[in-house]
């Protein structure tokens, strides 16, 4: 079975240990618990040409606690970038991991999450903004790890462009 | 002749009673060996590590590792000093039960030693993680009471600000239902204005208080040509109050008579310390009681001049001194007031590096002053 190695990255907070558990385990929890270093975890997914085993790298995310080494992403063939959508300023942290991940990866798949979208009331970007990522060629979801909208359809679909 | 003394050997369980697993990288073969005695844990997260001891692959055991080894390997061919450590990463267990381990590459006597163990924390970093919890901490208490203290506060002000619109209203109502004569309509929209003044003032009141607080730490310049001069200022602000206080029978005495020093000024802002002059005369109107004085004393003490503000009320209750300059702080009995007057004089007294403060006047009233510098 071909294995492959995906990883949520993104600033500390942004739901990316909740995203992994939802799509894995199917659960949600309220309670805040922050990933110090990496978490792995593994899925298989049914694909049209036959199984994939996605090795799941949750990494810590980056803030002035913790800085992410950018050796995790060794071997990575592609990853999901997790924004809060609830939280203008997790934006461009997210954008600049982005960057050194190009830098250290190349060009590999990479799909843009606005996560939290279950707090409507909360969410704090326009339309617009996510029309203009889609329009710069990013793959946009917007997800809910509480209610599991859009979580598997953003990793299936990270994994079809892995196939 | 004395005998060279050496150290005892270690005892062999002691690695694996330290709970650190202890492999010897093998460089021709690119396999792991298990040095001394494995920790139980790891033979538990690890099940091959005792079928193979001598040929160990523990990045097939441990995922993780296939990013630390490349660099491990690296440190060993160089024969850098110190450790290099993996930072924690964390396995699930076939049973579902979840590790969280860490690696460090070191060499020992030219040995390239990989330790596998529970992370440790040092010192420096739990010094900094702590204090940036506890400051966090801080700041969150912090919010919570200033959210809470904003609540009551609007609470207030709402509950201010409806008396006098409840005034406006009664006027108007009284107007549309009766037949009122024309005197008496005139009285009645003259009431209405006045709530409506009444209105107006605490709205700036409340404006001026964040005006303030919008400049509290930024740099004061004075201009010299345009000082306040803080005798004429009292003057203007008691001549403003007296049609109020002589409604109530009030007399402000103003203290000394002008001719007696040619200049009283201080370092400040004229509109602003006429502010603070009318919401402490204003206050001290509010409580006096009918038929008596008001004394506004000014008083030069070479380096600065001290305003003293005394009435013959009921003077401030004890449990509400320490309270009267902050935000919000309000007296039981008095209504109508949304507790900013006092904080905003303060804000700007002590931007102009003056002090204010309330003390008990010797004739049993309240005494509020404040002094500010006078220019050099």
């Amino acid at each position: 079975m071909v294995r492959k190695k995906i990883c949520m990255l993104g600033t500390s907070a942004v739901g990316k240990t909740s995203l992994v558990k939802r799509f894995v385990q199917g659960v949600f929890s309220e309670q805040y618990l922050t990933t110090i270093g990496v978490k792995i975890d593994k899925k298989t997914v049914e694909l049209a040409g036959g199984a994939m085993e996605l090795l799941l790298w949750d990494l810590n995310g980056e803030d002035r606690f913790q800085r992410l080494s950018m050796t995790y992403l060794r071997g990575c063939a592609g990853y999901l970038l997790v924004v809060d959508g609830t939280r203008l300023m997790t934006l461009d942290p997210a954008l600049l991991l982005h960057q050194r991940a190009q830098a250290t990866l190349g060009e590999v798949p990479a799909i843009l999450l606005f996560n939290k979208a279950d707090l409507s009331d909360q969410w704090a970007f326009e339309p617009t903004v996510l029309a203009q990522f889609e329009s710069q060629g990013w793959t946009v979801f917007q997800t809910s790890a509480k209610m599991g909208t859009g979580v598997d359809e953003a990793f299936h679909a990270l994994a079809h462009r892995l196939r | 002749m004395a005998a060279s003394l050496s150290p005892a050997p270690l005892p062999p369980g002691l690695l694996g009673a330290l709970d650190v697993g202890v492999l010897e990288f093998q460089p021709t073969s690119h396999a792991f060996r298990l040095l001394g005695e494995a920790p139980p844990w790891l033979a538990q997260v690890w099940p091959a590590l005792l079928d193979t001891p001598d040929d160990l692959h523990p990045e097939e055991a441990f995922l993780f590792l296939e990013c630390f080894l490349p660099d491990a390997e690296a440190f060993w061919q160089a024969h850098a000093s110190g450790q290099l450590a993996s930072g924690p990463w964390t396995e699930v267990g076939a049973d579902g039960q979840e590790w969280t381990l860490e690696a460090v590459a070191l060499g020992v006597e030219g040995r390239p030693v990989l330790l596998l163990r529970f992370p440790v924390i040092s010192h420096e970093r739990m010094h900094t993680i702590l204090q940036a919890s506890r400051e966090q901490t801080l700041v969150h208490h912090h919010l919570l009471s200033e959210v809470n203290r904003r609540e009551v506060a609007l609470h207030c002000i709402i509950h201010d600000l409806s008396n006098p619109l409840a005034g406006i209203r009664g006027s108007l109502q009284l107007m549309q239902e009766t037949q009122a004569s024309e005197e008496e309509q005139e009285l009645l929209l003259d009431l209405g204005l006045r709530q409506t003044d009444r209105m107006q003032q605490m709205i700036r009141g409340i404006l001026a208080a964040y005006a303030e607080e919008r400049r509290t730490g930024l740099p004061v310049n004075f201009d010299d040509a345009y000082l306040p001069d803080a005798l004429q200022a009292t003057r203007d602000v008691v001549a403003a109050l007296s049609p109020a206080a002589a409604l109530k029978g009030v007399t402000f005495q103003v203290q000394p008579l002008p001719a007696e020093q040619a200049t009283w000024r201080v370092l400040g802002e004229p509109t602003r310390l006429e502010r603070v002059l009318f919401n402490l005369a204003e206050n001290a109107l509010r409580h006096a009681p009918i038929e008596t004085d008001i004394t506004v004393a000014l008083h030069d003490d070479g380096s600065h001049i001290e305003v003293r503000v005394e009435d013959a009320g009921p003077g401030v209750p004890e449990g509400l001194i320490p309270q009267l300059f902050q935000q919000f702080a309000q007296g039981t009995e008095t209504p109508g007031q949304a507790g900013l007057g006092l904080y905003f004089c303060r804000l700007v007294v002590e931007a102009w590096g003056g002090q204010i403060g309330y003390r008990p006047a010797q004739t049993g009233g309240a005494c509020f002053w404040f002094r500010l510098p006078k220019p050099s």
